[in-house]
């Protein structure tokens, strides 16, 4: 048995010896970070799998724990993704202001995610969901952007508020108790739908989903690459976790849409969700930034996990679910991978990179592998959780989140295939010729074993499914049927393992055609058709540039309405605070003494009635 | 269970494909050549240039170049090992999922867009650009009819769906769905790349796009890529909206007349620009087959 309360507690004053380590000496700082979430990812998941978590309290009063199948699956995730992020931290601390503190800061929010997860009860949940919260903000601005930060948290504290609210009614509906599951079965009627609506807004704005989405990309690009990663494959998650309480465990009963079967409310957050996927999907395919790119891929990515998760049905809570593992697989090992090309370029820019792949090929393959997964193409985790989710949407019938899905899934075949071919392949420009290296090794090991759990997730999902399988059944959710290779959806089988194999004989047989064949000249890059040109600068014969130029430009005027809009509120939030100011905090006293006498005599007067 | 004879006729679905297409499409160089006042070449003559190519001596930009090339054709082979030829001969029975062949195709075109950019001539990465805007453009409205068609058989396994389209009292869903048929014959095109959706290829403007850099080997083993994939695209078009083929002649003549049919309309066509592809397809397509979704779906009028 492992104590959860000593494995935060181990964390939390790892976290400290990081501090006083990184103070002596950058590198030990980031020993410990790796050294900490190692420990973390191996007992939540050793211990997870086993069931054999203990929640006693001894050291921390008003702490209270209870591993749930829920918790222990997003726990596992989550800390793994720190485990793997980690490696990258010794060789970007050299980059920071404050390298200590980064690392201290690194390992609290570890414990505040595995805190969110594992607890029973809300004041606690709350309290580490802010711990989440406020080590992050200090994280982000380590990049030296003060602007993503301060986005950041006018979202998160927006989400928060919503949070805090949510659990002070149910904190009123249940007697005075904090607990989770008693909290949320006691409210009734509108009570319900009003904590509804304030969980998915802290849904919503963890997991940067439209129309709380502007954070997002400003703070997944401007932050340190690890951040970054740690954000998209994990902080990302603790929203689709909120949203899991809200959408399945609280799930109120209102108006029902008849022809469509569903929920109102549901059907409300599916089709946001399905906004989600194409906003982000339009704007990632026009970004010059590859983190940029991948940050609206992520958002998109989250709008799949909202959709499934509204559906409410077997296989789309488990594709959910699947989603959840697949996407944070995968878009870890695409951040990653563009970390290190950021690492030894120094830029992550499209327009300013070229040919990579010539100096940095394991970083390629492991970005390849990365995007199949992300774009759900066969044989990696992403095609799994796609069926899963487009099985029960079919299955629904509803045609504008199913066009939404499809538009997404086929969108993302162009998004992420632009860093591929501007950034990996492409002409190798001449400043990167001489200069570039592969990453080091250690940078080596998340990359490759990432890259190996992508397919892995892809061939075999069966110990994963029944994973989730126990999550379903603590939802209250039928089953997935599943076999040792085959999934059984709503209209179909699947059988991953067999597809795979078949695509590993496909190009078996390939291979031997081309090997058989006579052996091809080698010839340069700069050795191309040029229509009769010559051209002897690498940069006039790479094409990265806009590169959906004639798509963009069919959208490009419509892109910032929800910038605009965001920014018309915070203009009519100020004139509101000018307006207020000019009347109740004059320079004449006078003047607010009778506005206190007013507020005063109306309070004692609402209390006569 | 899956045996090895399983995987042996799945081999010879992509062979039989690849045979298949090339002999069609040689025929249709003919029929083209007719419909210009020509006499056209032999029509073996695909076969001849695929062997030439195949025999040559080629150039290489980096192992990129030739990985690419292998995934590609891997990856289609692989596809067309769970089409379904007929009702009995399939090689994987209850796992040819239609998403298998809308997304394990998607390996071969991602692996063909990998070398294509790989090779570094800007013409190939402007082809691939155009390839995939195209592909963003007709799956929607595809994808739509092919939802109402999963939703009505209650099954998306394509022979599955071929069988329910069997039944006696059942018509073909190209006469169940007139509105989804139209959509999907002008997805067909954009899927095929025939004119006006040719835009990716676009000898005259883009030196055939993706297909710039290629000679000798590369070149012929992107061609029988090429011919197992309009393979794959026409017969799942025969098996989802023409009732699949009981016997193998059926699938011959439906197969035969599919290609034709499109191939003629093609060739009375101009070419789009890349945007016209987009604004076109989400325009009267989409709104056809939206109609087509809520008329089946919802108001449950099928023409059975």
């Amino acid at each position: 048995m492992a104590n959860l309360e000593l494995i935060i507690l181990i964390v939390l004053v790892l976290g400290v010896f990081a501090f006083l380590g990184g103070k002596l000496n950058k590198i030990i700082g980031t020993a410990f970070t790796i050294l900490g979430s190692g420990f973390e990812f191996v007992s939540i998941a050793y211990y997870g799998f086993n069931s054999a978590l203990d929640s006693t309290i001894e050291f921390i009063p008003y702490l209270s724990f209870m591993p749930t199948a829920l918790g222990v699956f997003f726990g596992i995730i989550l800390t793994f993704v720190f485990f793997m992020v980690s490696f990258f931290n010794p060789y970007f601390i050299d980059k920071y202001k404050y390298p200590a503190v980064y690392s201290m800061l690194y390992l609290f929010s570890l414990a505040g995610v595995i805190g969110v997860f594992f607890t029973d009860n809300f004041m606690t949940l709350f309290f580490f969901f802010e711990l989440v919260v406020w080590t992050s903000l200090f994280l982000i601005p380590m990049g030296r952007s003060r602007k993503a930060a301060s986005i950041y948290y006018g979202f998160s504290t927006f989400g928060s508020f919503a949070l805090l609210f949510a659990i002070l009614v149910m904190w009123g509906a249940n007697g005075g108790s904090f607990d989770i599951e008693t909290g949320l079965t006691a409210l009734n009627g509108s009570e319900t739908i009003l904590v509804f609506m304030l969980m998915m807004v802290a849904g919503f704005a963890k997991l940067g989903a439209f129309p709380l989405h502007i954070w997002l990309p400003k703070v997944l690009t401007k932050s340190p690459d690890p951040v970054t990663a740690v954000f998209s494959g994990g902080l990302e998650k603790l929203g689709a976790f909120v949203s899991v309480m809200a959408l399945l465990k609280l799930s109120p009963v209102g108006i029902n849409i008849g022809v469509l079967d569903m929920q109102l409310t549901h059907y409300v957050i599916a089709f946001l969700g399905a906004l989600t996927i194409v906003f982000g999907t339009l704007m990632a395919i026009r970004q010059d930034d590859a983190k940029k790119l991948l940050a609206y891929s992520s958002m998109s990515n989250g709008g799949y996990i909202l959709v499934a998760l509204a559906l409410m049905s077997t296989t789309s809570v488990s594709g959910a679910l699947y989603h959840v593992l697949a996407h944070a697989l995968a878009s870890t090992a695409a951040f990653l991978a563009i970390g290190a090309v950021a690492r030894q370029t120094g830029t992550t820019k499209m327009s300013e990179l070229g040919g990579m792949i010539h100096k940095m090929p394991v970083t390629y393959l492991v970005y390849l592998i990365a995007i199949i997964s992300m774009a759900g193409i066969p044989p990696m985790g992403g095609f799994i959780s796609k069926w899963l989710i487009f099985q029960a949407v079919i299955d629904k019938g509803l045609i504008f989140i199913s066009m939404a899905a499809f538009f997404g899934s086929i969108g993302s075949f162009l998004y992420v295939f632009r860093p591929l071919a501007a950034l990996f392949l492409g002409q190798e420009l001449p400043e990167f010729k001489k200069t570039i290296k592969e990453a080091p090794l250690l940078m080596m090991i998340p990359l490759l074993v990432l890259s190996a759990l992508n397919i892995f997730t892809g061939i075999y999902p069966t110990d994963i499914l029944r994973l989730i399988n126990k999550v379903l059944a603590e939802l209250g959710i039928a089953q997935l049927t599943i076999d040792t290779w085959t999934i059984t959806g709503n209209n179909g089988d699947l059988f991953p393992a067999l597809i795979a194999g078949m695509f590993g004989i496909g190009v078996g047989v390939a291979f031997v055609i081309f090997i058989v064949l006579k052996k091809s000249k080698k010839v340069g890059l700069m050795d191309t058709y040029t229509a009769g040109n010559f051209i002897y600068t690498e940069e006039l014969l790479h094409y990265s540039v806009d590169f959906y130029a004639p798509l963009e430009r069919l959208y490009a005027k419509h892109t910032d309405i929800m910038k605009n809009f965001y920014k018309k509120l915070a203009n009519k939030v100020k004139e509101f605070g000018a307006f207020v100011k000019y009347f109740f905090f004059t320079n004449k006293p006078e003047v607010t003494v009778i506005w206190i006498m007013i507020v005063i005599a109306f309070l004692l007067w609402g209390d006569v009635l | 269970m899956i045996s090895i004879l399983n995987v042996l006729l799945g081999l010879g679905v992509a062979l039989f494909g690849f045979v298949l297409q090339t002999s069609v499409g040689g025929i249709n160089r003919k029929v083209v050549a007719r419909l210009q006042k020509r006499r056209g070449p032999k029509w073996y003559q695909e076969f001849l240039d695929i062997f030439k190519l195949l025999s040559k001596r080629a150039i290489s930009h980096g192992w990129v170049f030739d990985f690419g090339v292998i995934m590609a054709l891997g990856g289609i082979i692989a596809t067309a090992m769970f089409m379904p030829v007929t009702n009995n001969i399939i090689a994987f029975e209850g796992y040819d999922n239609f998403f298998i062949f809308v997304y394990l195709i998607a390996v071969g075109m991602l692996g063909m867009a990998m070398s294509a950019s790989g090779s570094g001539n800007p013409l190939a990465s402007i082809g691939v650009m155009r390839a995939l805007t195209t592909m963003l453009a007709y799956e929607i409205p595809f994808m739509l009819i092919v939802l109402t068609i999963i939703k009505l058989s209650g099954t998306s396994s394509v022979s599955g769906i071929a069988a329910f389209q069997q039944m006696s009292n059942h018509n073909w869903f190209a006469i169940a769905l007139p509105l989804g048929f139209i959509v999907s014959v002008l997805s067909l095109m954009g899927m095929l790349g025939k004119k006006p959706f040719e835009t990716y290829i676009a000898p005259a403007e883009i030196a055939s796009g993706p297909m710039v850099e290629y000679g000798g080997k590369q070149l012929g083993m992107l061609f029988i890529m090429h011919e197992i994939t309009i393979f794959i695209e026409v017969s799942l078009f025969v098996h989802l909206f023409l009732g699949g083929a009981e016997n193998i002649a059926i699938f011959l003549v439906k197969y035969f007349l599919v290609y034709t049919v499109v191939n003629l309309i093609s060739n009375v066509n101009g070419r789009f620009k890349i945007d016209q592809v987009v604004t076109f397809f989400y325009k009267w397509p989409l709104f056809l087959a939206v109609v087509q979704v809520i008329i089946a779906v919802y108001l449950g009028w099928v023409i059975l």
